[in-house]
């Protein structure tokens, strides 16, 4: 096992670390933008680990930048999701329970 | 065997869905349990090695229709004032158990059929396989749709745009009027991520178009991609609906089932038969008309509109 | 090493989807029903880029780079609702 695999293992296992962290935020947090938030920096965070891992596994620089790519348009569509639903969710709450 | 924990998990994953979509609490959620379908069903096609099919259905099952269903229950909601309701007969227990178990029985009943008979060694499948290098293309899906089975193809491009006129027909008498305005128009996220997304979405469709001679792809998933490009302009306001169809828009949505047949028809007199392909050349030049006719008759049919504008 | 650990991965990511289907299957209001795109948005990408390398089929990781595009398109879809009671149970 050499290093390249060592670290891709490494990355690969937080990866799922932090998806696990997000699922659970999504889950026991009360309230909808403390889900929004947990779930979007999460799954953010274990997307980018997740392809780094991949890309070290494969070892080619074409694929390593295709997947940066991906990651990058997956963090814009996280960002501009994020904003419209909470916008949308704030737009939907009484304005006395506004947090 | 852990792929097999993986691929029980999909498929219970894809039955929980399915009936979560048909006894869903309220129309809404519903909607949204369709849409998850589609995107687990597409995994589904990933891992049954289809990646063709796993583009066409995330991109039109999970994607446009998705986006579709959403616009629509809007509409209804402007229309008649007051949130559609799920019928009370959709709900029932009484119904989903026996249709369910009905339409288990039959799916098991045809797949223990079709695992028992022998298998015949020269099926139409092996003969192509054999013979797909004439094609010139690598990509046997391709060589499928637009070289063996091109009637298939081209047939499917005239069902796409009967299914277009026959919406314009009933869009005529029932005029739905504008997209409720989308209340985000003024977010300057929205048109950062369109600034960034629909070029992105032209060129992962032109790439499509030229990877599928070798790589999945080609002309369908080109144009749903195209399309839901298409379909995120109209979603945030880009793009409206037009009274009329402008010349350009009638001249491509014929486009792909004219040059289909030209293509077709050309070969007659040359001795082939017809829609026997020239060339590669010919493949790639329909598949080219052939993603810009699909790409815009997605886009109508989603706008039900016999035309589109820039909202001024 | 890797050949456990992929799918292992794949498995723990597909585990994630499942359990935030609780939430929107669940969620009290409309807006956690709407968190499906954002979670399908990355979990799927995810899980389609560990088969592309597992099962050694390129062509998935444009078939992810096309639920990215789709994880925008839905929630754009999702948030463009008129304010009314549209699914609180």
């Amino acid at each position: 096992m050499n290093l390249q695999e060592v670290v891709a293992t490494a990355l690969l296992l937080s990866g799922c670390f932090f998806y696990i962290a997000g699922t659970v935020g999504l889950l026991r947090f009360p309230d909808v933008f403390s889900r929004l938030h947990a779930l979007t920096k999460a799954d953010n965070l274990g997307l980018f680990l997740v392809c780094g891992g991949l890309a070290l596994q494969q070892g080619s620089p074409r694929i390593a930048g295709l997947l940066l790519v991906i990651w990058l348009l997956g963090l814009l569509a996280a960002t501009v999701s994020c904003h419209l639903i909470a916008r949308r969710a704030l737009q939907m709450t009484d304005p006395e329970q506004r947090p | 065997m852990i792929a097999l924990a993986m691929d029980a998990i999909i498929a219970i994953g894809l039955v929980w869905l399915a009936l979560r979509t048909v006894r869903g609490a309220n129309v809404f959620s519903a909607i949204i349990m369709f849409i998850v379908f589609g995107l687990i069903m597409s995994l589904a096609w990933a891992r049954l090695h289809a990646p063709d099919l796993a583009l066409a259905e995330a991109a039109i099952g999970a994607g446009i229709t998705g986006a579709l269903l959403l616009v629509t229950w809007r509409r209804l909601q402007v229309l008649e004032g007051s949130v559609p309701q799920v019928g009370a007969e959709t709900r029932s227990l009484w119904l989903t158990l026996p249709t369910g178990l009905a339409a288990a029985l039959l799916i098991a009943g045809l797949g223990w059929v079709a695992l028992s008979l022998p298998a015949e060694p020269a099926t139409a499948g092996e003969l192509a396989w054999q013979r797909l290098p004439e094609m010139g293309v690598s990509n046997p899906v391709t060589g499928v749709l637009l070289g063996f089975r091109a009637y298939d193809t081209l047939l499917e491009m005239g069902v796409l745009l009967a299914a277009w006129l026959g919406a314009q027909v009933v869009a005529s008498e029932h005029r739905p009027g504008a997209l409720p305005g989308p209340a985000h128009e003024e977010v300057p996220l929205v048109g950062a991520l369109l600034s960034l997304v629909v070029p992105i979405s032209l060129l992962v469709a032109v790439y499509l178009l030229q990877a599928g001679g070798s790589a999945p792809g080609g002309a369908f998933q080109g144009g749903a991609v195209l399309a839901a490009g298409g379909v995120l302009l109209c979603l945030t306001g880009r793009l409206e609906a037009a009274d009329q169809a402008s010349l350009i828009e009638r001249v491509v949505l014929i486009l792909g089932l004219a040059v289909f047949s030209g293509v077709g028809l050309v070969m007659l007199p040359l001795g082939e038969p017809m829609l026997a392909m020239p060339g590669v050349w010919a493949i790639y030049l329909i598949e080219t008309a052939l993603l810009l006719s699909i790409a815009l008759t997605l886009v109508l049919l989603f706008a039900a509109a016999p035309g589109l504008r820039r909202r001024l | 090493m890797m050949d456990w650990l992929l799918p292992l991965t794949g498995i723990v990511l597909l585990l994630n989807l499942i359990l935030g289907m609780l939430r929107v299957y669940r969620g009290p209001t409309a807006a956690d029903r709407m968190l499906a795109a954002l979670l399908f948005g990355s979990t799927t990408v995810a899980v389609l880029l560990v088969f592309a390398e597992w099962m050694d089929v390129p062509a998935l990781r444009d078939v992810a780079l096309l639920f990215v595009m789709l994880a925008a398109i839905i929630s754009v879809a999702f948030v463009g609702l008129p304010e009314s009671d549209e699914g609180n149970p």
